[in-house]
């Protein structure tokens, strides 16, 4: 049986790893390649790294540090988000060490763009991140670069009816950094029903992340902050979420 | 006893970083080229492979490896195909057309499905009595993809369920390709990576 993920999220700024909160105020954690070890050792499903000021600054993916993580030798699955606008950028994320990209203002700004990266790369390789909000009983697209609430557009909704990125990753962008905070109207009311989702912010405790992976639409919960805690804290949410949708924790420890 | 060396064909095609650090962390010795003369020095070659099959198996042509992988598996080299590299092993895929493979295993691969992948991680289940390879059914390997193979049962070595089931594991001689990741799969992933190296230069 396909087991159900729980991912660990490295969010960075400025090339080092920060505890974030609503994306708006952010306590320095340390080195990405620390915590993507301890990730690596502890079994996470996969680990996501997520540059949130790479677009904004219009650098471009950090080719640096995912060289830095390729060259740790991870044995869990890589995904790597922030900067990618063009289907070259993708390239090289995916030779610098990433085996998926997380897209995000080049799905509004270049659709035909991320159907090359598709062609390219293929589908599995894209997932399509949505940083959301509830407003009047709808989910609402947050534009971070803008700092306002958008509709989803048809355009955004077609890269997923025509099979061009293959997940979600729904955040919840005003709850993000809380604790047991994430609001589950978000998958009830994400725009394209049967969109595969990775849903991310404001998720920290066992029932919470238990009730999520209940949802026959969310594949994958993501993680981040609340990982950051303590020793092991992988294997001690798999044990405590105790769902049978989630692969037992490995420890790596004895590589 | 020296170490076995494995050559990682560069086509200019994915993340040849992970294999690369996993085979090292298994104590093989390590070439990654598109040198058909440093290649074909090694003991096993291996074929990674991220992306969609058109462009890879143009890569491969663009350089002349699909020629000298052919040639190499005629002469009993082991070859190893990684994700898409086992997929390209195939005689063609009908991933956005029809596109012929290297034809070393028997077979086509074709859609999940529109709109269907398998991401994440699954179990794979030894269904031939291949001695490559000790699986007991209960570890999970990470897979990413959306096309799988189709061909006869005697070239699949094993299958895993996803609303029916597909081969996850391919093999015809010393020409074996896994769907999933061995590298990206942790302990259990490492394991069997280890295994299939071993034995397939010690058939």
């Amino acid at each position: 049986m396909l087991k159900k993920r729980l991912i660990g999220v490295i969010t960075v700024k400025a090339g080092v790893a920060v505890q974030s909160f609503g994306y708006s105020r952010y306590l320095p954690l340390g080195s990405p390649e620390c915590l993507a070890e301890n990730l690596d050792r502890w079994g996470v499903d996969e680990i996501l790294v997520l540059c949130i000021d790479r677009s904004r600054s219009g650098h471009g993916p950090d080719l640096a540090l995912l060289r830095r993580l390729g060259a740790l030798g991870l044995s869990t699955p890589l995904s790597y988000g922030g900067g990618v606008h063009t289907v070259a950028e993708a390239a090289q994320a995916i030779q610098a060490g990433a085996e998926r990209l997380c897209l995000d203002a080049v799905l509004h700004a270049d659709p035909g763009a991320v159907r090359d990266m598709a062609a390219l790369l293929g589908s599995q390789a894209l997932v399509a991140a949505l940083p959301m909000a509830m407003r009047n009983g709808e989910a609402w697209h947050y534009a971070y670069l803008q700092g306002s609430l958008l509709r989803h557009t048809e355009e955004t909704n077609r890269l997923f009816d025509d099979g061009t990125v293959s997940e979600a990753l729904l955040i919840d962008a005003v709850h993000e950094g809380q604790r047991n905070a994430f609001d589950a109207e978000l998958v009830r009311r994400f725009p394209r029903p049967a969109t595969p989702l990775i849903v991310f912010g404001g998720i920290s405790e066992p029932a919470q992340i238990g009730t999520l992976l209940a949802q026959s639409e969310v594949v994958a919960v993501a993680v981040g902050n609340s990982l950051n805690y303590s020793e092991h804290a992988v294997q001690n949410l798999k044990q405590q979420v105790q769902s049978p949708s989630l692969r037992p924790a490995i420890y790596m420890g004895g590589r | 006893m020296s170490k076995l060396s494995v050559g990682i064909v560069n086509y200019g095609v994915g993340n040849l970083t992970s294999v690369r650090h996993c085979l090292q962390d298994l104590d093989f010795r390590c070439r990654v080229s598109d040198d058909t003369a440093v290649l074909a020095g090694c003991d096993l070659l291996l074929l990674p492979g991220v992306g969609a099959f058109p462009l890879a198996m143009k890569a491969l042509q663009v350089r002349g490896l699909d020629r000298f992988l052919i040639e190499q598996s005629a002469e009993g080299r082991p070859l190893l195909g990684i994700c898409l590299g086992m997929q390209l092993l195939t005689d063609a895929s009908h991933e956005g057309g029809l596109t012929r493979g290297l034809g070393l295993i028997p077979g086509e691969v074709v859609s999940l499905g529109q709109g269907r992948w398998h991401i994440g991680w699954n179990t794979v289940e030894k269904v031939s009595a291949s001695p490559l390879f000790d699986l007991d059914g209960s570890e999970s390997f990470y897979f990413n993809h959306s096309y799988v193979y189709c061909g006869a049962d005697e070239y699949q070595l094993c299958r895993t369920a996803f609303d029916g089931d597909f081969a996850s594991v391919i093999g015809s001689g010393k020409t074996v390709g896994m769907q999933f990741h061995p590298e990206k799969s942790q302990l259990s992933g490492h394991r069997l990576l280890q295994q299939i190296v071993r034995r397939l230069c010690d058939a």
